[in-house]
């Protein structure tokens, strides 16, 4: 009984020392490319953050990609708070139990101007499946000129229909290549759309 | 044969030829600015009736954010899925996705850019801190212009960009856009998926 | 969308895909940071004459007649920018400040010999009357020929081959106790 307990609070502390770790290491790459002002203002928003329970990893990269990309520090504070903005925002829409590539996922879908109810609705379709990639083509197909309302329209009908992930990247695939050709992007990915629920649709019997 | 003249106007005018940078802020401050702009309207219909709002949020404070986040910033920015180039003769993807408590192990994925005039191109990105100096990131030149390095990437979805002779950074030609509205800099998404088993 | 040549990308702008006009920004800031730094003498001038020069293109670009010719189209702006922004600067007094980050770049590579150089240069180049330094730069560093700087300027071609040469001679005056390479 004693051995158990014993093992068992070890699990908990090397579990901890592991997580503190990384979080350590990470925190460290961030120590020696920031001046000290902005890594203090950095590691407040990530505290803040972890203590919501939402990833940091979004916050780290986003202050490492600026301080790789030579920008200042109030620049870099700035786009961390940013972040963690769209994240809360993210975890919002999507629900408690969602996944750090989720909520990356849902940071790029709510960057491309879709709203937090949709993403609430997007989760709600897809019932207990994963968002991820659902989100990422949603966020594709805007990028692409499909205007907002559409492109959600669009990615719930299929999250509806239950198409699964791999569908839905040769559905991009498809969407883009139909772009790169000239086609109007509405009218492409509306099309390859139909095409993909129809094909998951159960044939009809009983018909000619 | 230049005259001592034009020689003296030649090494002046070399000098003032020499490359010059705009500050690493530039280009957010012009977009900024352009945003404020009204929008272009050779529109479609369809963009015509659907041309997304902005909206602007301001934190409050650190503390009280989490309790009251409803608002969130957008702006008419471009967030973007790419799959991944995958090695021809090993094709890396397609599984469903599977429960998250399955263990997932990063993928290869292979990095293409095609720069003739390039010394130096490297991969940077959400996988690797943004280093340019990772050195499982480097790509190698193969001929024709073309570069290419095949890494690790875990799965998950991911944003990285290229970076050429250390300074210029070129998001992926073939992957779209993942316009970042807090740096104001184009990178590319990357979306790795576990590997079937 | 990167590759893409600037008629495609202003077109997309037109149709109001504002964030297509980044690439346009990034294609050219620095090339022609160069011509306004070296016209306006400092580089906070010079910053605000470009961004000014994009936001107009911008605002503008529904009448920019030849798409293909965007650089060109932006770059007459950026001209006139800076005559503006040089006339202003004019009425409140000649400032000129040597732009330290250009003077630490030059320098590094041949320390106390190019930072030297440069600044001479620099400060020649403020001395000059500006429509003179204009036509200067748009000759011998935008490299450009006297009917495209015509058309770009206003002005006649025999008006410019004066200017130049104008600048030229008291360039080499005031640089004469500069030693060639």
């Amino acid at each position: 009984m004693n051995g158990a307990v014993h093992i068992a609070r070890s699990a908990v502390v090397a579990v901890a020392l592991i997580t503190s770790t990384a979080f350590a290491q990470e925190t460290s790459a961030l120590a020696s490319r920031l001046d000290k002002p902005t890594y203090v203002a950095v590691t407040a928003i990530v505290d803040s953050a972890r203590a919501a329970k939402l990833p940091t990893k979004p916050l780290l990269d986003k202050a490492l990609e600026g301080s790789a990309r030579g920008f200042d520090g109030p620049t870099i504070v700035s786009a961390v708070q940013q972040q963690w903005v769209r994240m809360g925002a993210a975890k919002q829409g999507l629900g408690a139990s969602t996944s750090p590539d989720e909520i990356r996922a849902g940071l790029a879908a709510l960057e491309a101007g879709v709203s937090v109810r949709d993403l609430a609705r997007i989760r709600a379709a897809s019932g207990k499946r994963s968002v991820t990639m659902s989100l990422a083509v949603l966020a594709d197909l805007i990028a692409r000129s499909v205007p907002v309302p559409t492109a959600t329209d669009l990615v719930l009908q299929l999250t509806r229909a239950g198409i699964r992930d791999g569908d839905l990247s040769t559905f991009q695939r498809n969407v883009r290549a139909d772009i790169d050709r000239g086609a109007d992007p509405t009218a492409a990915a509306t099309t390859r759309a139909r095409g993909v629920i129809r094909g998951a649709e159960p044939k009809s019997s009983g018909l000619e | 044969m230049l005259d001592d003249h034009e020689r003296r106007i030649d090494h002046i005018a070399r000098e003032l030829k020499r490359e010059e940078r705009v500050s690493s802020s530039f280009d957010v401050r012009v977009m900024r600015a352009v945003r404020d702009l009204p929008r272009h309207a050779r529109l479609t219909l369809w963009s015509r009736l659907t041309t997304p709002r902005r909206i602007t949020v301001t934190p409050l404070s650190w503390g009280l954010l989490a309790a009251s986040l409803l608002v969130f910033a957008v702006a008419g920015t471009r967030a973007v899925l790419v799959e991944e180039s995958t090695n021809p003769s090993k094709p890396i993807t397609t599984a469903l996705f599977a429960a998250p408590a399955k263990k997932q192990t990063p993928q290869a994925v292979q990095f293409v850019l095609v720069a003739p005039d390039a010394k130096k191109v490297a991969v940077v990105g959400d996988f690797n801190g943004w280093d340019p100096k990772h050195a499982s990131y480097q790509a190698q030149h193969r001929g024709g212009g073309v570069w290419s390095v095949t890494a690790s990437v875990p799965v998950g979805h991911h944003r990285y960009s290229f970076v050429v002779d250390d300074s210029l950074w070129v998001a992926d030609p073939i992957a779209p856009r993942a316009v970042d509205n807090d740096f104001g800099v184009t990178n590319s998404t990357l979306v790795v998926q576990a590997a079937q088993e | 969308m990167e590759g893409s040549s600037d008629a495609v990308i202003v077109d997309r702008v037109l149709r109001g895909d504002v964030e297509a006009f980044r690439v346009l920004v990034e294609r050219y800031r620095d090339r022609y940071a160069r011509y306004a730094l070296h016209m306006l003498g400092n580089r906070e001038d010079a910053e605000e004459a470009l961004q000014d020069a994009f936001t107009r293109a911008y605002r503008s670009l529904d009448r920019c007649e030849d798409p293909e010719r965007f650089a060109a189209w932006l770059f007459r702006i950026l001209v006139n920018r800076c005559r503006t922004l040089g006339a202003r600067r004019g009425r409140r007094g000649r400032t000129f400040v040597v732009d330290d980050v250009a003077l630490m770049a030059a320098s590094v590579e041949h320390p106390s010999d190019r930072g030297a150089w440069r600044e001479e240069i620099e400060r020649a180049l403020q001395q000059l009357r500006p429509e003179q330094r204009e036509a200067f730069l748009l000759k011998y560093v935008e490299d450009l020929g006297y009917d495209e700087m015509s058309r770009l300027t206003g002005v006649g071609v025999s008006a410019l081959k004066m200017r130049v040469m104008r600048a030229c001679d008291r360039l080499r005056e005031l640089l004469s106790e500069v030693h060639s390479a």
